[in-house]
């Protein structure tokens, strides 16, 4: 009976050791499992930034390899002005392409924004929150960079990476200083479903002005024409 | 009687023990799949760390490259006087396109979020740097005239936009944070306008921290990406 006894004692005493030992295991289960759902996590990460370094440094190698066979064009041609003549004039096409003083053509779209007026008493008259302003024009431009647009104008302004878009005493609104009115068209130049795409859908540019009412329509098309900028592009404050 | 009870007790006891056992060899089993994640992800490390290598590599030859070709082009412009002003006007355009670093003087705004305690504003939103809030003044420097302008040294290109993408705000793709430092190279004082009573700084300044600085000499980076177009031709 006693011997018995001992050995239930025993025997609990080794099961319950058992059992803390489980549970200890378990809370460090619990533990790693957490951490290896923040390290998936970081894998995914990983991933993205690796594309992300790869494509740069394959963008820098092109563009690597073009400027060194400029380069060997440039020596092979230095004795023959004519062909020196060409390469230089090359480059000062390419320079006024991307400063735009060229006019451009290609896929993309046009859009269309007619500004609604509302004869609407109740409203207070100085209110312009119904109107179109600058900001709306600016975040349609930024969206359409951000889509990969090439050119882009606003009622044949021309869009420079200097251009400015003000709203001048709530009336009426510039486009590198000049005065530009409703119907507002917006050209672009660039992937014309990209392009279409980033306008639309909640939080969308062009959705935004629809859903305050105005008219605005989005053509896709394979003609676009993006005009030169009618001023002349230079600097004076930076230093040669 | 007690012989039903020990044995109650004792099967209760294996029955846990069992459990226990088959707890132990799934977390041999998920700890084998986490060594070798590990592994995955280090090896991913090693690949980010070995291109970022490749690239910054590949940017020191090109930025090489590029001087050499300016000197080429110098060289091979120099006997022709027609072709010496086409040499000057890539030059010229190269620094307003972004594709060389430039230099003069300026001014420096600086946005940040706002330290106000969270817990007494009534709407936290307001008082963190939107991308909207660059995008304006980025537009008034440039309304302002500002001939160049950075984002924490990313320059802004014809190409650039700002976007918000979650905590950080992406430009020219690459991710940007807080404090948002905005360089800008143009007439310190016109430029300085953006602070004038009314003006868009101290509207911002109600909800941010907003600073400008006038400085007489700015570098402003060039920019590292390309720039290139695949859907338009000259007309």
């Amino acid at each position: 009976m006693k011997k018995g006894k001992v050995t239930m004692i025993f025997t609990i005493s080794i099961a319950c050791f058992a059992l803390t030992l489980v549970m200890f295991m378990q809370f460090k289960i619990v533990n790693e499992t957490d951490i290896t759902s923040i390290e998936t996590m970081r894998e995914e990460e990983l991933r993205t930034e690796l594309a992300n370094w790869k494509q740069k440094y394959e963008e820098t190698k092109q563009q690597y390899d073009k400027t060194h066979d400029k380069i060997e064009e440039y020596k092979e041609k230095k004795e023959n002005n004519i062909e020196t003549a060409v390469l230089v004039n090359e480059e000062l096409q390419q320079s006024n392409i991307l400063l735009g003083k060229t006019d451009l053509v290609g896929e993309g779209i046009e859009i269309t924004i007619k500004e609604v007026q509302f004869d609407d008493y109740s409203r207070d008259p100085n209110e312009d929150f119904s109107k179109i302003q600058d900001s709306d024009l600016l975040l349609i431009v930024n969206s359409l960079k951000n889509a990969g647009a090439e050119a882009i104008s606003i009622n044949e302004e021309r869009i420079i990476n200097m251009s400015d878009i003000a709203y001048i005493g709530s009336t009426f609104i510039k486009v590198n200083g000049q005065r530009i009115l409703s119907p507002y068209i917006i050209k672009a130049i660039g992937n014309k479903s990209y392009l279409e795409s980033s306008l639309l859908g909640n939080g969308g540019a062009a959705e935004q002005l629809k859903k305050m009412g105005h008219d605005v329509q989005i053509i896709q098309s394979d003609n676009v024409l993006v005009k030169k900028y009618s001023g002349d592009i230079n600097y004076k404050y930076i230093t040669d | 009687m007690t012989k039903l009870k020990n044995s109650l007790v004792m099967g209760i006891m294996c029955c846990a023990l069992t459990f226990g056992i088959f707890w132990q060899i799934r977390t041999v089993e998920s700890s084998n799949v986490k060594v070798s994640q590990n592994y995955e992800e280090n090896n991913l490390r090693a690949e980010v760390l070995k291109y970022k290598e490749k690239y910054d590599n590949e940017q020191k030859l090109l930025e090489k490259a590029e001087s050499e070709l300016e000197k080429e082009r110098e060289s091979a412009t120099k006997t022709n006087s027609g072709l010496e002003d086409a040499e000057i006007s890539i030059k010229k355009a190269n620094k307003m396109i972004g594709l060389s670093e430039v230099k003069g003087p300026g001014v420096i705004v600086t946005l940040k979020d706002s330290p106000k305690n969270m817990v007494n504003v009534f709407n936290v939103a307001n008082s963190v740097v939107h991308d909207i809030d660059i995008l304006s003044v980025i537009n008034e420097l440039k309304n302002a005239g500002a001939e160049a302008i950075s984002i924490n040294d990313e320059r802004l290109v014809i190409t650039s936009a700002i976007l918000c993408d979650g905590n950080v705000v992406r430009i020219n793709k690459e991710k940007v944070g807080v404090p948002f430092v905005i360089k800008a190279i143009g007439l310190p004082e016109s430029l300085a306008a953006l602070e004038r009573p009314g003006g868009y700084i101290e509207y911002l300044g109600k909800y941010v921290e907003v600073s400008l600085e006038k400085s007489n000499e700015i570098t402003i980076p060039k920019y590292t990406g390309k720039i290139e177009f695949t859907y338009s031709k000259v007309k």
